[in-house]
This record gives structure tokens, sequence and C-alpha cells, in this order.
């Protein structure tokens, strides 16, 4: 009795110390106050697209191309590469399942707690550098509310107002194979889309603007 | 005394076991790396390879090293002068900091790619690059800075005027890269990524970023 009870503990050790060793991950996820990339962003020269008034930027974040890590909150970064002001009548996130065109949630999006915001281009603390294809300048929007899943598609959309400021702006535009991001766009509002509608067409595209998601 | 050899044989095997837990390091992408088949760039002597690391293409790992693997497609030996690592604010060209980088310890090493130690397939090709794992930089990158490898390698040097390096066919890696006549390792901090470079291409020889 004494001698099985003696394998029965080494046993039960070995097992304890064995388990603790497999279940060890090798490589720990950065933690969530790093800033850090939600999914590939934009790398290499930016490109360029010019001429946005009255026209709904989409930019498509896929839910399959997310990086597994843990994030309450998503951070969209846009870059433009001319103009002096944008002036955004409206700016939400459509959720969709994945590989599906219908919305099943709507989130605003804000910048300085607006979702209508004018962004001043020329001014030197929102853009250190006028904004050019070489240089674009990077906007940073107010967190959003939203932990990402890589069984939705999300979708950020931003309807730029019909006025000349947005004649004049132009948006970054990278080649193929630069993000795991991609884009579209569509004349007039459509922002303004509900939970059951659908998103109008598809992100056949490299993305206008929208260069790092984030989630800081 | 049995009970002593019991105690003992039973501290070996926890002794091994956590050993083996704790030692266990797993190398990672710190980026996406080069896929697919690999092309050819031949004639080195004089030049300088400049490899841009985005910032946007991180991939979120905790890593407090980087690890640079670079691909050579032909040649016996390769001279370099000088391998730097310039870091910059994501989508600037200023230089905000210079990291030595290193191959047996020092920045100008002659890699014997001769040797079956250094490449074990010979002759050498686009169909077996050979793959030579620098030594792992005390870096910890952030996805909001880029960051720029620069390799020297030695100029009017018979060596180098032989040796082919690694040109990706497939864009599909997060990695850009380019390159420019003369040594462009000496760049110091404030100093700008010279604007005349495009890194609109895959990078020459840079093959992975790693954490090991």
């Amino acid at each position: 009795m004494k001698t099985v009870c003696k394998f029965a503990t080494l046993t039960l050790m070995m097992l304890a110390i064995a388990v603790c060793s497999f279940a060890q991950k090798n490589t720990a996820p950065r933690p969530e106050t790093t800033t850090q990339n939600l999914v590939r962003g934009v790398i290499g020269p930016a490109g360029t697209n010019s001429s946005w008034a009255n026209y709904s930027v989409f930019g498509l974040v896929p839910g399959s191309a997310l990086f597994p890590i843990a994030s309450s909150t998503t951070v969209f970064y846009f870059g433009f590469t001319a103009g002096t002001e944008a002036d955004v009548s409206n700016m939400v996130v459509y959720t969709t399942t994945r590989g599906s065109l219908t919305i099943t949630a709507v989130t605003p999006v804000t910048l300085g707690g607006s979702s209508s915001p004018s962004i001043m281009l020329s001014n030197t603390s929102v853009c250190p550098v006028a904004p050019s294809s070489t240089a674009p300048c990077i906007v940073r929007f107010d967190p959003t509310s939203l932990a990402l899943s890589p069984a939705n598609d999300y979708y950020f959309a931003v309807y730029l107002t019909n006025n000349s400021n947005n004649s004049a702006i132009a948006g970054t535009q990278p080649g193929n194979n630069q993000t795991s991001l991609a884009g579209t766009y569509f004349g007039s509002d459509y922002s303004r889309l509900t939970t059951g509608q659908s998103i109008p067409g598809v992100a056949n595209r490299s993305p206008t603007f929208l260069m790092y998601v984030m989630n800081n | 005394m049995k009970t002593i050899f019991k105690f003992a044989t039973l501290t070996l095997m926890m002794f091994a076991l956590s050993a083996y837990s704790f030692s266990a390091s797993k190398a990672e992408n710190l980026e996406r790396g080069v896929t697919g088949p690999v092309g050819n760039n031949t004639s080195w002597s004089g030049y300088s390879t400049v490899s841009l690391i985005p910032g946007a293409g991180l991939i979120p790992i905790t890593s407090t090293t980087t690890v640079f693997y670079i691909g050579f497609t032909a040649g016996a030996e390769a001279d370099i002068t000088n391998m730097v690592l310039y870091t910059t604010a994501r989508g600037s060209s200023t230089i905000t900091a210079v990291t030595p980088v290193t191959l047996g310890g020092i920045s100008n090493p002659m890699i014997d790619l001769a040797s079956v130690t250094v490449c074990p397939v010979i002759e050498i090709s686009t169909f077996n690059p050979c793959i030579v794992r620098l030594d792992p930089t005390k870096l910890v990158l952030s996805a909001l800075s880029d960051y720029y490898l620069a390799v020297f390698f030695t100029a009017s040097d018979a060596n180098n005027n032989s040796i082919g390096l690694t040109a990706p066919q497939f864009q599909q890696s997060s990695l850009r890269g380019t390159y420019i006549s003369g040594d462009e390792t000496r760049l110091t901090v404030g100093a700008a990524i010279p604007s005349t470079l495009s890194f609109s291409n895959q990078p020459y020889s840079l093959m992975y970023v790693m954490n090991n």
C-alpha cells in the first residue's frame, strides 16, 4: 500500500508539472496598454486620391485579417495628402457578419467628441507638416467603444460634406497588397444606414483615407 | 539510502521538466516576411541596401529582441562594412535612433557563403537561398515607429561583385526595400532617410524579422 501511495504521489506531481509545461504560452501577447495594430495597416508609399465633396468613403476592416489581441476600443487613423480643411457630415462603423453586406449594428465615430467635425488641415497642431503624398497628415479619431471580432466585418463610413473645402482635399490611396484593409466609395450620403439595410457595394479597392486601425 | 535515492530522482525529474518549461522560446514573426520563391539581384560592391520594417505591419506580440534574417542567392563571401537600424516616427523620415546590428558580435562581418556551417546547401541559388540569421538586436519594435535596416557592402570588393541577394517575386510581405550607391549606414539622429529612396518594392536580402 505504501509503495502504491508513493507511486501515486510521484505520478501526480509529474502530471502537474507536465501540464504546467505544456499549457505555458511561449510568447505572451503585448499588454493592452501598448499601442498596437488590430490589423495590418498601410505600409510603404501611400499614393493619393483627390476631390471628395459629396462622397461617402467606406473603409473595410475585415474580420479575417484581425490580429488575435484583446481590445475593448478601436481607433481609426485617416491620412490626408492635400487640402486645408476637411468637413465631415457624419461618420459611423457598420458591423456585418463576416462576408455579408447586411448591417447588424451601427456605431457612431467621433473626432473631438463630434460626429461632424471640421478637420483643420492647415493647422500645425493637426498637421505638423502640410499634407502631401510623400508626407500624409495622419488624423487619429476618438477611440470607438467597439471590440472587433474575427466573425464580423466592419465598414468605417465617412460622409464628406458637399462643399468647396472637400473638393480640394485628397486622401491616401495605397496600391494593392500594402494592407489588409480594403475600401470603396459612393456618391452622396451613405452614413445614415440602419440595422437590417445593406452596405451599398463591395469594398474591392485599396482603402482611401483609412491607414491604420489600432487599439489606441 | 533508498529514500534519499527516490527523492533525488524525483527532484531531478521536476528540475528537468521545469527547465524545459521556462527555456522554451518559440521563434515568431514580428512582421509578415517574404513568401514564395525569390528572385536574384547581383553585384553589390559599394551599395547599401535599405529595408523598411513598417510599424503599420507589426504583429502584436511581446518581444524584447528583434532578429533579422538576410538571404543570399549567389557568391562565396559577402563583405559587410557596417550594419545599423534606423528608427523614425511612423511615416516620418527623420531618424530618432540608430542601433548597431551585428553578426558574430561585429557590425562588419565577412560572411562565408561557401561554408556549409553558414549555408548548409551548396551551391546557393534562387532555389536554395542561404538565409543568415543576424545577432538578436536589443530593440522592442513599436507600431508607432518605422525602422530601416541599412547594410553597406564593402566597395571595390571582388567578393561583393559576385554575390546575389534575394529579391522577392510576390508583393506579399509587409517589408519594403531599396538600395543606394555608397555608404548610407553612417546617418545620425536628426538626419533623414534619403528622400530619393522609394520603398514601393520588396526588400533586397531582408527576408524575415522575428523575435528569435
